[in-house]
């Protein structure tokens, strides 16, 4: 008994230390594999995620980054966030919504938000919004250090992934990450 | 079942023996914390990530504002993959010099390593027939727009499988490319 409390203990210890949290998905994401064997940093990361039907979500992995980005979004946009608002971005995971758009959803309580289908970033370049390519451009202006990931759904047409990469070539950034999941090469 | 037994040794002394107080008892019910313990276990097995995923470096060529004239590839060290929807995959090697007389062959191949890694190990093997070197192979990827996410991550990873160094990700602008979208019923925009 008494070796049996140690090692489930022994257990919980490791599994505490160990444990990352999943983040919350506003979109469930199917990952295709590769035998790509790097594996993705933990931090100074600017996710991107694109859902089958083409909606894409934006994810910075730092909260003073975040904090950073939010302020000059305010300042390009016009925007007056109240603190309350500046906290609940600081902790928001993976989000996709036309910026103007954020103040109202970051006032909602958290738990109303996990329920709202989030209808994705305004990547139409045409009107003069270039919202994705701002967010690229204050984020890595709000850290410099950032790499940029992409987790595009296995199912996600090419049109919507060659958008992004568009953005992202229009902001000078010509290396970013596929994420993926291992497989072995088969024969 | 669930005492711990704290009094050492078993077994009992010979000698005299010591007087000592009342014994207090040190067994402990343990049960509830070790029920506790397991829960927690479950909860963070549960919670945890295992698997973390991989990443997959892709470069694209910068757009340059001004044009640097590099001297055209040969097209015979060429080979270009169109990927298509309904995991489609169309390959062709683009002949030298194109003429009336050209006659173009163009394959529809799958992403299987039956197809696809059958097609880049002989166009490898040409290639290497040809200018004695098989690393002088280009792969021009041209994705359609209705190919999906796992298309090109498959494209890329047969690149590294067969240890391909010169790849490209191209925009379908070629001649023979619109007529084999066209042909295929496809968009190329």
């Amino acid at each position: 008994m008494t070796a049996m409390c140690d090692v489930a203990f022994l257990l919980l210890t490791f599994f505490i230390l160990t444990t990352k949290f999943r983040p919350q998905e506003a979109v469930q994401i199917d990952i295709p594999a590769s035998t790509a064997q790097i594996p993705i940093p933990d931090k100074d990361i600017m996710l991107f995620q694109i859902a089958p039907d083409g909606r894409l979500f934006f994810n910075l992995d730092d909260q003073p980054t975040r904090l950073a980005l939010l302020d000059k979004l305010g300042t390009a946009y016009s925007i007056q966030f109240t603190a309350e608002q500046q906290n609940a971005f600081r902790t928001l995971e993976n989000w996709g919504m036309d910026i103007r758009a954020l103040p109202d959803f970051l006032s909602k309580d958290p738990n109303e938000r996990a329920h709202i289908q989030q209808p994705g970033l305004t990547i139409d370049t045409t009107g003069g919004q270039h919202q994705v390519e701002d967010l690229i451009l204050f984020s890595r202006q709000a850290n410099n250090n950032l790499r940029i990931a992409i987790k595009g759904d296995k199912a996600t047409e090419y049109r919507h992934f060659d958008k992004l990469i568009q953005a992202l070539q229009n902001r000078k950034v010509n290396k970013f990450n596929l994420i993926t999941s291992a497989r072995a090469a088969k024969e | 079942m669930a005492e711990m037994n704290v009094s050492g040794g078993g077994g009992h002394k010979k000698g005299p023996k010591k007087v000592r107080g009342k014994k207090m008892s040190t067994r402990v019910d343990l049960t509830a914390m070790v029920d506790l313990g397991f829960l927690l276990i479950t909860f963070f097995m549960l919670a945890t990530t295992f698997n973390k995923p991989k990443t997959m470096e892709v470069n694209k060529p910068a757009k340059e504002d001004k044009k640097v004239e590099e001297p055209p590839i040969k097209m015979s060290k060429t080979a270009s993959l169109m990927l298509g929807a309904n995991d489609k995959l169309y390959a062709y090697v683009s002949p030298d010099e194109i003429d009336a007389e050209t006659e173009l062959e163009v394959d529809s191949i799958d992403y299987s390593p039956n197809g696809l890694r059958k097609f880049i190990q002989r166009r490898q093997q040409e290639v290497q027939e040809q200018w004695g070197d098989k690393e002088q192979l280009f792969i021009m990827i041209k994705p359609l727009p209705a190919s999906t996410v796992k298309n090109i991550v498959d494209v890329l990873d047969e690149m590294t499988i067969n240890d391909v160094k010169r790849y490209a990700i191209l925009e379908p602008n070629d001649p023979i490319d619109s007529l084999i979208a066209l042909k295929t019923g496809q968009k190329r925009k």
